[in-house]
């Protein structure tokens, strides 16, 4: 629990260029459009012009290289790198749009899925032509809100199909809603007839994916830039933006709606976020970047930039671009240890050391915040949090060790007071992240 | 022809087989898990040792794959997977063991 906060400054204007907008606002550029449902496609051509691209495939290529655009699933991977990887790798590439948000607060997916589908298809007709593939998959959980959005994208392709678009053969896929069947590795090995369980392989998918063909996996807003800047180029997509181009962030927590999704571009900072989520003054902390993200304390992430090289600055990261709000009065270590739980009963169950280490690492968490953990014990929870990284098919234990390990630095004075054998009051606190509870683990992989 | 040493972490169930056979590249972890601490194989023995590690895990969990030529070296993304048993003989007829 944080409860000497300084004393809060005055909120700085917004320099001009900072945008943040949500969905339908003047200003928006993925978000653009009608503020609630699904955009025609009438209305999407109205708003973006026709859907060839205006350039060529030589300026498309040049300027997906140029934009330094990164996968906005959690990952992070450079996309040209990723679409050149799998054009010159031999056999038709397997394209999947990754719709399945995983993300348990993370909502930007499924509403650029079932708001703006064709911004998507787009994208995804972009991305075939870049790699030359005929066909493409549209990826989703099979759960309310991913069949959702999978209705929505077959409306679009109906509307698609009637407009006698050239396009490439449409796929829809529902697969399980388990944390690490989202994971591209598990999309692609769900896709290709296989469990939606993450693989471990020394090639790169772009390579060589599961059913031997180089599969590209991309996240349903990486997707979406990709269409847009198709549209637009580079300059409308850009300029005068951050280094990474504008990104959709998903507020949760402790925010004056939860699950609102926002764009956020031009040098924006948390605490302008922040303030769109109902915060006039820092709060006690921000979990960024996803349940497996980076804990930044409110006074730090008020003047932080919601971008790479801000996150990277104090030591974030992006990720799917969760900012889940700690209000006072939470317990950041109770939090952290609610959800290390739930993140470790999501293991696909497939590396030992994932099974065994973040059972470990959840109930080290818990005993610290019951105050059964004393110095050498806390010693003990690092020593194990740090021997999970790297060690997985997939990177779910190194999220849970880097959780852990914001958690314990940001929330350093609290684990202090813990380490006196003493709960606070914070612990006590209701939850502010929702977890789901209905299905601890995954049962279904197919 | 060079090889990366890799264990496939979702087949490794902690028979120690290779640590046994290969200590210098492989360690057990806490649990029993085997670890690749020098996932190089640049001489006759590491090779060696390496095809070894291989052949002795019943789950066909570690894994020998060849540096691509023109990818980055030493990156296991630049690799591509051999079967343990099948490489294992390979290199054992081309008389390396």
């Amino acid at each position: 629990m944080i409860d000497s906060l300084p004393v809060p400054r005055a909120v700085p204007e917004a320099p001009a260029g900072r945008s943040i907008a949500g969905l339908g606002d003047p200003g928006a550029r993925l978000l653009a459009g009608p503020a609630v449902g699904a955009e025609t496609l009438a209305a999407h051509v109205a708003r973006l012009g026709p859907l060839s691209p205006p350039a060529g495939l030589a300026d498309l290529w040049q300027m997906v290289a140029a934009s330094g655009l990164r996968g906005r699933g959690g990952g992070g991977f450079p996309s040209a790198r990723k679409l050149e990887a799998a054009r010159l790798a031999p056999g038709e590439p397997v394209v999947i749009v990754n719709v399945a948000e995983s993300e348990p607060a993370s909502r930007k997916d499924h509403v650029l899925g079932s708001c703006r589908p064709h911004l998507v298809l787009d994208g995804a007709v972009a991305v075939a032509a870049l790699v030359g593939a005929t066909e493409v998959v549209v990826h989703a959980h099979r759960s309310k809100t991913g069949g959702g959005v999978l209705r929505a994208v077959d409306r679009a392709i109906g509307e698609r199909r009637r407009a006698g678009l050239a396009e490439p053969r449409w796929l829809l896929s529902a697969g399980p809603d388990g944390y690490v069947s989202g994971e591209a590795s598990a999309v692609a090995s769900f896709v290709d007839g296989g469990v939606a369980r993450p693989r471990f392989s020394g090639n790169r998918m772009a390579t060589e994916g599961p059913s031997g063909r180089p599969t590209v996996v991309l996240n349903a807003e990486t997707v979406a830039h990709l269409g847009y800047l198709a549209h637009v180029g580079l300059d409308g997509w850009w300029a005068p933006d951050a280094p990474d181009g504008p990104r959709l962030v998903t507020l949760a927590g402790a925010v004056s709606v939860e699950g609102l999704v926002l764009e956020v571009g031009g040098w924006a900072t948390l605490g302008d976020i922040l303030q769109q989520a109902g915060w006039s003054v820092p709060p006690a902390a921000v979990l960024v970047g996803g349940y497996s993200g980076t804990w930044i304390d409110g006074p730090t992430a008020w003047s932080t930039r919601f971008d790479r090289p801000g996150l990277h600055g104090v030591g974030g990261r992006p990720g799917c671009g969760l900012v889940a709000v700690l209000p006072h009065g939470a317990c950041g270590l109770a939090e952290t240890a609610r959800l290390a739980r739930y993140l470790a009963g999501q293991s696909a169950g497939q590396c030992g050391p994932c099974v065994q280490g973040l059972a470990g690492v959840a109930d080290g968490i818990e005993a610290l915040v019951a105050g059964r953990l004393r110095r050498r014990g806390l010693h003990r929870l690092e020593v194990l949090s740090s021997s999970v990284v790297g060690r997985g098919a997939c990177s779910h234990p190194d999220g849970v060790a880097h959780l852990v390990a914001s958690a314990l630095r940001v929330f350093a004075a609290d684990a202090a007071h813990h380490l006196t054998g003493r709960t606070c009051e914070g612990t006590g606190h209701p939850p502010a992240f929702a977890v789901p509870t209905d299905r601890p683990t995954p049962v279904t992989w197919r | 022809m060079s090889y990366i040493l890799r264990i496939d972490p979702t087949r490794c169930r902690g028979h120690a087989m290779c640590a046994l056979v290969h200590p210098d590249g492989i360690e057990l972890d806490r649990w029993g898990y085997g670890q690749v601490v020098d996932p190089e194989c640049d001489d006759r023995r590491a090779v060696r040792r390496a095809v070894r590690a291989a052949a002795a895990c019943p789950n066909g969990a570690v894994l020998m794959m060849e540096v691509v030529q023109g990818a980055r070296s030493g990156r296991p993304q630049g690799t591509s997977p051999r079967g343990p048993t099948e490489e294992g003989r390979m290199a054992g007829e081309s008389g390396l063991r």
